[in-house]
């Protein structure tokens, strides 16, 4: 994106995986504990930060767990006492943490996870799928995709400031493609310390820090007189995150010149004068936006919407913006066997959203990209093909595909 | 305009060495104005010894760096490359990454007028005689070295790296310049015997390009598998296993027919089955049960499956009874023990002239260099004595 930066924010380029690029805003947010457990592909992430702390360029503790179960366990005490902590991981070994992701969200504790999108298995499929992340959904956590490895390294710097706004206190998942981002090498700009720091405050816990100076006893034992209210809470927490992250993107903005857009929860790419246009997450916009360009040639109004934060969920944006269209084709890189319609997780969020919308697009589902399957630029043609046939009414609303299944 | 560059490489040994030059051919690409990214075949897991991998770098002169990534970015494998390279020569023998890829053409990437760029020491027809027939014509470039191997953890700074980009300028200057190439690498490092490596390594690619025609190469003897349909295979993730068989002699040990991982050889164990002591030590310890017991006691080598790990080679107990040779000294993987049991003298003859009279002896510490040593071949008849150690 060529637009003025203000000078002396970034300090200079470097070639970067995506998961380096995360490692990089680790340290710019100068981390004060990190837990690490490998499973490919956060792997890269985990031997990234532990090459920058050998190097001498951040001081941090550095825990290698015994599991994820640990790991998740490590992050979320050490954030009980006031630390900045950073965790991350893919897959089943997400998934095999839950317990300490879910206690997490209740005790309000702002970690910062990676989570490198990747197939739950069997049969040791490690390719991107985004079911993993997405497990997360309900928990009261904060979820947001990148797409690329400079949004990655941002979206550490957007994490911590967002979730650690005194209004929010929730726990992020930074999610990413695996392969297609957390391992490709890109040239990324790295912010100066100093630009950081005008964006960035400390982390302070205040008066829920755990210390022997300010006793405290984070979540005893609570029944049922309790936990009602506590969700309550947490809900209101939720409701005040929106207008935080549109907060915390104009600050970025003012320091970084102007990065990002609003409404900031998503982007848009040539929809001005789209009739039909597609809405993914992750990596999927690359074929995506090719297609539309091709299209666009031959005269088809087409544009593509890249969602980046699922929670919370932009209902009223979205609402707001895929009521313009005829036809909206949901790309879901997950799967939801037994839901409505047998779509995937997006499409019913998506539904759900536009449902009180007095003019509604017609809504149909793609199934794709499933463990790391390619989706191609021919994929993302027909799947618009096919929102245009939505679009026609030549097919139903809720119509679900699946592309590049072999069948 | 997308230019496409991949850049072929062993597991584990190569892995670092093909990442670096990726990454550097973006960086020198943007000291020349263009935009770039690189990654890897994911679905390589090169974690894996001598396993043929793949690593790419795309750049582009005109397009943004959103467009390039738009094309380019989320895809397994590529089309097409413009540029074609190859770390170790024995891999224009076939590649295979996993069971499910066949074994493919080294070749099969490159555009035509495109170009192969291999680091050897043969000659171009050497290599070709190897690799698959192309319908239309390409350049071979060889680069002149021994394949450079370190570990997973360690980088081996013999300049491959520098050769390699010095290498592509020469075959493509408005990809990379020398110029751009000197200059990236005096700017990193401020060493002038790097920038002195892609300067000599430009100089001698660019009298070193072949060109391959239609008519040349071998028709691909190998079949590309096909993937079944989802409703074609049993649910649950439930595959037949290779029945269990065995009777004396070549070949009689049942084994999977549908990976073979040859290909993942660059050295191949060769027996002087006279010398042998049948000791059995070859057979236990071969991680790919390659070896099969014949009815005289001795163990032949499957070298379909044989990886080239060198274990056997390692713990062959009598000198010169196990040396791993170069792969491409080799036309075929058919029984040595056949041959041996056919032409005992012949055989023997041929297995010295295969072996030559240089030994390379790795020093015990890893990455510490190698010792080459010469030794006598020992006579038809002559007594088999006790293997030097490594380090003794």
């Amino acid at each position: 994106m060529a637009v003025a930066q203000p000078v002396g924010v970034y300090e200079r380029e470097d070639l970067l995986t995506g998961c380096q690029a995360v490692a990089e805003g680790i340290r710019l947010a100068n981390v004060d504990v990190i837990s690490a457990y490998p499973i490919r592909p956060y792997t890269e992430v985990m031997d990234a930060i532990s090459k920058i702390i050998a190097d001498g360029k951040l001081v941090a503790e550095y825990i290698v767990a015994d599991s994820e179960h640990s790991q998740f366990e490590i992050v979320k005490h050490a954030a009980s006492v006031g630390a900045r902590a950073f965790a991350g991981s893919s897959g089943t070994g997400w998934m095999y943490g839950f317990e300490a992701l879910v206690v997490t969200a209740t005790d309000r504790l702002p970690v910062l996870f990676l989570v490198g999108n990747r197939a739950l298995d069997d049969p040791g499929a490690f390719g991107v799928e985004h079911n993993d992340a997405l497990a997360i959904r309900d928990m009261g956590w904060l979820l947001c995709w990148v797409a690329t490895a400079q949004e990655a390294l941002e979206h550490v710097l957007l994490g911590y400031r967002i979730a650690e706004d005194k209004r929010v206190m929730m726990p992020m998942a930074l999610a990413m493609d695996g392969a297609f981002l957390t391992h490709s090498q890109h040239i990324v700009r790295i912010p100066s310390q100093e630009a950081v720091n005008r964006f960035l405050p400390p982390f302070d816990l205040a008066e829920r820090r755990l210390h022997p100076d300010n006793p405290v006893s984070i979540a005893p034992q609570v029944n049922e007189d309790w936990v009602m209210e506590i969700r309550r809470q947490n809900w209101e927490a939720a409701r005040r995150a929106r207008g935080v992250i549109v907060q915390a993107y104009e600050e970025f903005n003012q320091v970084f010149g102007e990065r990002y857009k609003p409404p900031y929860y998503f982007e848009e790419f040539m929809t001005d004068d789209a009739e039909v246009v597609l809405i993914g997450m992750g990596t999927v916009a690359m074929p995506a936006r090719t297609a539309v360009r091709r299209l666009r040639e031959q005269g088809h109004r087409v544009g593509y919407v890249n969602l980046r934060w699922f929670r919370p969920f932009p209902s009223v944006e979205l609402r707001e913006s895929l009521r313009r269209f005829k036809a909206v084709g949901v790309v879901d890189r997950d799967f939801a066997h037994g839901s409505p319609d047998d779509g995937g997780v997006l499409l019913h969020e998506i539904r759900s959203c536009l449902y009180p919308a007095r003019e509604r697009p017609a809504v149909v589902n793609f199934i794709t990209g499933l463990g790391g399957r390619d989706v191609s630029i021919q994929d993302a043609i027909r799947m618009f093909e096919i929102t245009q046939e939505a679009a026609r009414k030549e097919r139903l609303d809720g119509f679900v595909t699946w592309v590049g299944v072999r069948e | 305009m997308i230019k496409r560059v991949e850049i072929n490489y062993r597991g584990i040994f190569q892995k670092n060495l093909a990442k670096k030059i990726g990454g550097d051919i973006v960086m020198i690409a943007a000291r020349m104005g263009q935009v770039g990214f690189s990654n890897g075949r994911y679905s390589d897991a090169p974690e894996r010894n001598g396993i043929p991998c793949k690593y790419f770098a795309f750049v582009s002169p005109d397009l943004s760096e959103e467009e390039l990534e738009a094309e380019c970015g989320a895809k397994l494998d590529i089309d097409e490359a413009n540029i074609s390279v190859v770390l170790d020569d024995t891999m224009v023998k076939g590649v295979e990454p996993w069971a499910w890829h066949g074994v493919r053409p080294i070749n099969e990437k490159v555009v035509p007028y495109g170009h192969m760029l291999i680091v050897s020491r043969r000659r171009p027809e050497e290599l070709v005689r190897f690799m698959a027939r192309k319908p239309y014509p390409y350049y071979l470039a060889l680069l002149e070295g021994d394949a450079s191997f370190a570990g997973l953890w360690v980088y081996r700074d013999d300049l491959t790296h520098e050769r390699v980009l010095g290498a592509i300028a020469a075959l493509d200057p408005q990809l990379l310049s020398i110029e751009a190439v000197k200059g990236y690498l005096w700017d990193k490092t401020h060493e002038e015997h790097r920038v002195e490596a892609a300067q000599k390594a430009f100089e001698s690619v660019r009298h070193n390009i072949h060109e391959v025609t239609p008519l040349q190469g071998i028709d691909w003897p190998y079949e590309i598998p096909k993937l079944p349909k989802w409703h074609e295979f049993s649910e649950g993730v439930v595959v037949k296993a290779v029945p269990r068989e065995f009777h004396l002699g070549p070949k009689g040990q049942s084994r999977n027919q549908l990976f073979k991982r040859g290909t993942t050889k660059s050295q191949r164990p060769v027996v002087r089955f006279d010398l042998c002591t049948k000791c059995t030590l070859c057979w236990l310890e071969c991680p790919d049960q390659c070896f099969d017991p014949t009815p005289d006691g001795y163990y032949d080598i499957d070298y379909e499956y044989c990886v080239g790990c060198g274990k056997c080679a390692e713990v062959c107990p009598v000198q010169e009874c196990i040396v791993m040779v170069d792969e491409l000294a080799f036309e075929d993987n058919r029984s040595p023990w056949e041959h041996w049991k056919r032409d005992p003298e012949g055989y023997v003859r041929w297995a010295e002239e295969k072996k030559g009279k240089h030994r390379v002896l790795p020093n015990v510490v890893t990455g510490t260099g190698e010792r080459v040593v010469e030794v006598e071949p020992v006579p038809v008849g002559g007594k088999p004595k006790p293997a030097a150690r490594a380090g003794a």
